[in-house]
């Protein structure tokens, strides 16, 4: 974790959140409640695996409360986010290879590990982000039904669009 | 501070994760009208509740108090009640007069207070021992509290004892389970009477002897306390005849009769030592007869 890493994680926080308002914001509208992406978690997961989890998580609050603004639904999506950094630290250090991190792989992207690993490891992260956030949402549990559909629905969407922006730009730092 | 950053490092994650969900439950609750309904909604029926708890747990802290106030008016009531029974029975009487006077004092020429025959001070039982030849127990009320010697102790359930010693403010109770009780009861609808005694190691039953052989006991039939003497108001339960009754071994034409004792020994816990108003001038009557006989 130093200075270096500054600028690759600045321009995806800006990148990321720019795609979600002004595009998947727009497609959810336009097509209908069942219908969410959420890409900007991506920038959670690709955060540097070096960082110290508390910097993580209010990493991982800030993008929320900047996708909330755009939102009009303050603090949902920042709820959502910072319990994304916390787990995201357990599961990296569940998902550790044989022989342990080397200290080469600056990001947990599938340049460093196979896209099984960070399928595994997104996967998991997207589905409990989108369940805390529809269970936020809703606020309530006595909608558990609605819940569960719209968190499959959401993550399905989403991890096609993850992979996709991961394909495409295949991130190293 | 090198402990509290210590701590941080190493739960950093969670105090970060709580600290900043707090922050975001906050803003949701205060800014999106959906969520803000529901959780005030949640929040009255949880204070609610805590109110309730809250109500409920002063309730218990006060049943000391509460118990404590019951006990006196229950003394107070006890004595009422046997004071009625003592004032009626005159009434339908034609010497009124005479045993309303056994009752009433003359305090100065010009002022006459009545007072009931038997009068209830609550106490509560400190130490107990059954498992000895000989058994006491300790009451935590003594002579400053009026208990003198050869008063009785009973439960709401039984009897417990005869006091012996007093104290300021304690006294030693001898326990129904001692050799040397001897408490006069009667079988209640036979109306014969007999002497109590503890002649075992048994804790839970004493021995009704000196009911002659033509009386019919049978298993079940209840004992009372006869009120024969000071220490106990008569029809006071004292338990239920058990089994069938065998006769005496000292002497054949009565039985020895075993009782049950309705107040468990080992679970004395509180009662009402009695005090009988003439106690000390029926005592003496009593020890004239003797040092005559």
């Amino acid at each position: 974790m130093n200075s270096a890493d500054f600028g690759p994680n600045f321009l995806r926080f800006v990148g990321l959140a720019a795609l979600q308002v002004l595009l998947f914001k727009q497609i959810s509208l336009s097509v209908g409640a069942f219908f969410n992406i959420f890409a900007y978690p991506l920038f959670i997961i690709l955060l540097p695996l070096a960082a110290p989890t508390p910097l993580a998580i209010f990493l991982g609050f800030l993008m929320g409360i900047c996708i909330d603004l755009f939102y009009g639904t303050l603090g949902v999506h920042a709820s959502a986010c910072t319990f994304t950094g916390l787990f995201r630290t357990f599961l990296i250090n569940a998902l550790e290879p044989k022989g342990g991190y080397t200290g080469q792989e600056l990001i947990p992207a599938p340049y460093y590990f196979d896209w099984q690993w960070f399928f595994s490891l997104s996967g998991v992260l997207m589905f409990l982000h989108c369940f805390w956030f529809f269970s936020v949402d809703a606020f309530t549990f006595v909608y558990i039904g609605g819940i569960t559909l719209k968190t499959i629905a959401g993550w399905a969407l989403s991890m096609l669009f993850v992979a996709l922006i991961v394909f495409l730009f295949n991130p190293k730092r | 501070m090198n402990n509290l950053l210590q701590l941080f490092i190493r739960n950093g994650g969670f105090i970060t994760f709580f600290v900043l969900e707090a922050i975001s439950f906050y803003l949701i609750v205060g800014n999106n009208q959906r969520q803000g309904a529901i959780y005030a909604h949640s929040y009255g029926l949880f204070a609610g509740y805590v109110y309730r708890w809250r109500s409920n747990m002063q309730e218990y802290l006060h049943l000391r108090d509460e118990v404590e106030a019951l006990r006196k008016e229950n003394a107070e009531l006890r004595t009422q009640n046997l004071n009625a029974r003592l004032v009626t029975v005159p009434y339908r009487d034609t010497s009124y007069q005479l045993l309303y006077d056994t009752i009433s004092r003359r305090d100065s020429l010009w002022h006459k207070f009545t007072r009931p025959a038997y009068e209830y001070v609550p106490a509560v039982v400190i130490s107990n021992s059954i498992g000895l030849n000989n058994n006491w127990l300790m009451i935590n009320r003594g002579s400053a509290d009026g208990v003198v010697p050869n008063m009785g102790v009973v439960s709401k359930e039984g009897i417990v004892g005869i006091v012996r010693h007093v104290d300021r403010e304690f006294s030693t109770v001898m326990s129904v389970l001692h050799r040397q009780t001897k408490i006069s009861a009667i079988l209640k609808g036979k109306g014969a009477f007999g002497s109590l005694v503890w002649d075992n190691r048994d804790p839970n039953h004493m021995t009704l002897k000196d009911i002659p052989r033509h009386i019919i006991v049978s298993d079940g039939d209840t004992v009372l306390t006869s009120g024969y003497s000071t220490m106990f108001p008569g029809g006071h339960l004292v338990g239920v005849v058990e089994g069938t009754p065998k006769p005496d071994r000292d002497n054949q034409y009565f039985y020895a009769i075993k009782v049950r004792l309705s107040q468990d020994p080992s679970l004395f816990s509180e009662g009402y030592v009695v005090c009988h108003l003439f106690q000390q001038t029926l005592d003496s009557l009593q020890q004239r007869n003797d040092e005559q006989r």
